[in-house]
């Protein structure tokens, strides 16, 4: 069963349970008798709008160390780097890591570290910017889908069927070789990737919710369908979604690395890992191990950080673990 | 407090109908022409088991559900045509409370959230008077000021009823619809909730559906009851009336089935034959055939209206003097 | 003693809180006995305990809760503290239970005459054929129509009165227990439902000496159908005695505040 449930980008292990509804008869459904346990919200406790940093796994403490290692790194770039990044010549070409340069310089000596510096800003920057976007328009399209059925729901599941037709890389490959490069429109294509899954979280989330009689009592002092849905319904619907970011923006990173890496969506020169990767690969045969190296360990930190941060969100706000 | 002439239905239900498309192109009856008025003041009891069509009544009119045929009557004007926006004021005349106090109340947001809403959306209030409301409406159901900054998790299922029910007077509504407000409670808080909304009736001129399954509770809050079985009435009148003679297979049925908690030994009970049937497009006749303890041929043939047997008793059935008393 | 067949003496324990870890006392000094072929009743309200004791007796009780003090004895044997292996060979076949909703407790994956039959053979022996014709027959003994062709069907396609038939029908007839416990039986039932389930319990107790356990908070049902009742509140017995007497003469100030709140006060039906 845990082996199902951490499948890799598998939205299963998001779904809050739905209430078990005893046969399939409307009529039965809303004539059940009293007594029994129908359509009720597990009992939450407070809302805890600040996940508590105690209240994590191990490997979510570390998690969320490195990330805020991270953050602080790219905060740290706007203000200081070790040499200017965008100079080349700080250095001999292809000095290996030594004091004066604690990662090595590059083809045309530019100091590594100050480049994976300021590189976070953009595999940081970009992908959280995409996970934002992603999450905003998806959650809110999911509310909506998910709160009217109908007609207005088939028009978006149809839309987005289409979406996520593509795999994910490739439509972005596809997209940024026909748009050009661009930091705006990596994070557009990234968003709109992502999008889907939040969108189809969401839905599924409102729609279970949506009989509940809290919901119908939402109406009744009330609220017009904005205010049920997206005041009381989206609320209690949060934690699913709120774990999945995480791991959409794992997800985005690397593929923000991997764009770079083939030379798609920034420009050449840019410091992103990827890119920078793939600058050093010649460097690989020929000795020179630190150019690619220490880019990639760059990446798999942070997909790691997202990943472990992810899991322990996803394990504090599962309703089957009872708190 | 608006006073109206004696009589005056706030409320009036004509031949709702409610009909939900069931797989196969077949309909499902959950409602099937069923007439009442809710008068100020009165409070009157739909009964019924599972499949009754009760619970579903209250919320066609609230629009909740929206009713297949028939209208609703709000002082005088249909409320079948009108937009959300004018739904939505509609609800300050006419409220509910719901069955289940854990999942009628939204378990983010703290009990002052919840019985500010209904302040919010439909009145212009400072944030003063929004406050001293709070404090009337906590003191009217018998909490203290100190509850207003908890959750509904950390209030008993009776606490949490009474925010239901202070969340539906809240804005002063003439009609409140109530689905089974105590089913989901202890026996020993069920007679102070009943009290409560005793007085609120009492002090506000309230006009009240009684939904209920459980006809202890109906008898002792209703002042006119009306049974329901597969959608359809068949048997109403004055609680008094109808409780110490009811007429109806069904009414009797039920009346005889229903446990006392008194030591009396064993009851004749009417009994009904084989389980309730379908409300899948049923037969235009009497819902009772097959299971009716004095059916004849003819009740199968054509349905039976309800017939006035005098006091404002009426009963859907004329052959029920053949019932041994 | 033989004028008893289940004697709980002293039972005490308490849940471990999660996050905590500390005990939270729930049942105290909880002494009751059930006489045979007596319908005893077991009233409270939520938290009073009376499911948790129950569940207690065949080991069923949630992993969380511990027992800090008491015994429970079956026919003058005690049972608490027994083996996998012993408690199997009590549980369905000496002691059996049924639990309040139906449709949750059969397997919805299986057939109804496929779980009867198979809990037969479990008990039995029997081969399937004959299995089978027995599960038929207590359908048709617990009233269900065309049993036959309800065998055949799974427990979703039964109502919830139906579907609590056939757990009375595995319980009660192809278990053969001396000892029936009955947790909430018929709440969420109909009220006619309820009544013509009540009846069918009693009159299977009263023709096959079974005693019945029935845990209930409905005083209603009580009245009409148990001959004893014990009365728990707050994880305490609070009284026990003959239903007439409970009935007509409560001795504790909680039972008559539960009667009285029962009665709402009424004069008369």
């Amino acid at each position: 069963m845990e082996m199902l449930e951490r499948r890799r980008f598998g939205l299963a292990r998001f779904r809050t349970l739905s209430p078990a509804g005893p046969g399939a008869d409307p009529q039965q459904r809303a004539e059940e008798n009293p007594g029994r346990m129908l359509s009720r919200p597990e009992a939450a406790p407070k809302p805890r709008r600040k996940r508590r940093f105690s209240r994590l796994t191990l490997s979510g403490k570390v998690g969320a160390t490195l990330l805020a290692f991270y953050v602080g790194v790219t905060i740290l770039s706007f203000f200081w780097t070790p040499y200017d990044p965008t100079m080349p010549g700080a250095g001999m070409p292809y000095e290996a890591p030594s004091l004066a340069f604690p990662l090595g310089t590059d083809r045309l000596g530019t100091d590594i570290l100050s480049m994976l510096m300021m590189g976070t800003r953009y595999d940081l920057g970009i992908c959280l910017a995409a996970v934002f976007i992603a999450f905003s328009i998806g959650t809110i399209l999911g509310t909506i889908a998910g709160y009217f059925g109908g007609t207005v729901d088939t028009v978006i599941m149809r839309l987005i069927e289409i979406v996520q037709a593509f795999p994910g890389l490739l439509f972005a490959m596809l997209i940024v070789q026909a748009a050009g490069p661009g930091v705006v429109n990596v994070i557009a294509v990234l968003s709109f990737v992502g999008m889907p899954d939040y969108l189809r979280l969401a839905r599924a989330e409102i729609r279970s919710r949506r009989e509940w009689q809290f919901a119908e009592a939402a109406r009744l002092v009330g609220n017009l369908w904005f205010g049920v849905a997206f005041k009381h319904l989206l609320p209690n619907s949060m934690g699913p979604l709120l774990a999945f970011t995480s791991l959409n923006a794992a997800f985005s990173v690397l593929i923000i690395g991997s764009l770079g890496f083939l030379g798609l969506g920034l420009s050449p020169d840019s410091p992103e890992w990827g890119n920078m990767i793939a600058r050093g690969q010649d460097g690989v045969m020929t000795g020179q191990w630190w150019v690619s190296l220490f880019p990639g360990i760059a990446v798999l930190g942070m997909t790691a950080a997202f990943y472990m941060l992810g899991d322990a969100i996803a394990d504090i706000t599962d309703p089957r673990r009872r708190r | 407090m608006r006073h109206y002439p004696a009589d005056y239905p706030i409320i009036q239900v004509r031949n709702l109908r409610k009909l939900f498309p069931v797989r196969g192109g077949r309909k499902l009856h959950a409602i099937d022409g069923v007439d009442f008025d809710l008068q100020p003041g009165k409070t009157l009891a739909l009964v019924g088991e599972s499949g009754s069509g009760k619970s579903t009544v209250a919320r066609c009119i609230t629009r909740l559900v929206e009713p297949t045929s028939g209208d609703i009557i709000v002082h005088g004007s249909s409320i079948l045509e009108l937009t959300a926006l004018e739904m939505s004021r509609t609800y300050r005349l006419v409220q509910m409370v719901f069955q289940d106090p854990n999942a009628s109340l939204n378990p983010r947001m703290t009990v002052r959230g919840i019985l500010e809403e209904p302040l919010k959306l439909h009145l212009n209030l400072t944030r003063a008077e929004r406050d001293e409301r709070l404090r009337e409406l906590i003191e009217i159901i018998g909490l203290t000021v100190a509850h207003l900054d908890r959750y509904p998790n950390e209030l008993s299922g009776g606490q949490r009823q009474r925010i239901g029910i202070a969340r539906a007077v809240a804005i002063s509504p003439e009609v409140v619809l109530l689905d089974e407000p105590t089913a989901s409670l202890d026996v020993s808080v069920r007679g102070q909730i009943l009290e409560l909304l005793k007085r609120l009736q009492q002090e506000f001129n309230l006009a009240y559906l009684f939904i209920s399954h459980d006809l202890q509770v109906v008898k002792h809050m209703s002042d006119e009851v009306a049974v329901m079985y597969l959608g359809k009435i068949v048997e109403r009148g004055p609680t008094e009336e109808v409780f110490s003679h009811p007429k109806h297979p069904y009414t009797r049925a039920l009346m005889s089935a229903a446990p006392v908690a008194r030591w009396g030994g064993r009851r004749e009970r009417t009994k009904l034959a084989g389980e309730i049937g379908t409300p899948i497009d049923p037969r235009p006749a009497c819902r009772l055939v097959g299971r009716c303890p004095i059916e004849r041929p003819e009740c199968g043939e054509s349905p039976m209206p309800l017939r006035d047997i005098g006091g404002g008793h009426q009963v859907a059935c004329p052959f029920h003097q053949s019932i041994q008393q | 003693m033989s004028d008893v067949i289940l004697e709980i003496e002293g039972y005490s324990g308490a849940f471990r809180g999660r996050e905590s870890g500390e005990m939270e006392p729930v049942l105290f000094d909880v002494s009751y006995r059930l006489k045979p072929k007596a319908i005893t009743a077991v009233v409270g309200e939520t938290g009073s305990g009376k499911s948790l004791m129950a569940l207690s007796v065949l080991g069923l009780q949630p992993p969380t809760f511990r027992r800090t003090a008491g015994s429970i004895r079956f026919k003058g044997e005690e049972i608490l503290g027994l083996d996998d292996r012993a408690l199997r060979r009590i549980r369905g076949r000496r002691i059996s239970m049924v639990f309040q909703d139906a449709r949750a407790a059969l397997n919805p994956v299986f057939t109804v005459g496929d779980q009867l039959a198979d809990t037969d053979r479990l008990h039995s022996g029997r081969s399937r054929h004959a299995a089978m014709a027995k599960a038929i027959e207590a359908l048709r003994r617990v009233q269900i129509p065309e049993p036959e062709r309800r065998a055949r069907q799974y427990p979703h396609e039964y109502s919830g009165g139906m579907a609590q038939r056939a757990m009375i029908a595995m319980a009660a007839l192809i278990c053969e227990p001396e000892l029936l416990i009955m947790d909430e039986p018929t709440t969420g039932l109909d009220v006619t439902t309820q009544a013509e389930i009540m009846e069918l319990i009693v009159d299977l107790a009263k023709s096959r000496g079974l005693t019945v356990c029935l845990i209930t908070h409905d005083l209603g049902v009580v009245a009409e159908t148990c001959d004893e009742v014990i009365v728990m509140n707050k994880g305490r017995v609070v009284e026990t005695g003959a239903t007439e007497q409970i009935f007509t003469a409560p001795a504790h100030a909680y039972t008559r505040r539960l009667l009285a709140a029962s009665q709402l006060g009424e004069e008369g039906a």
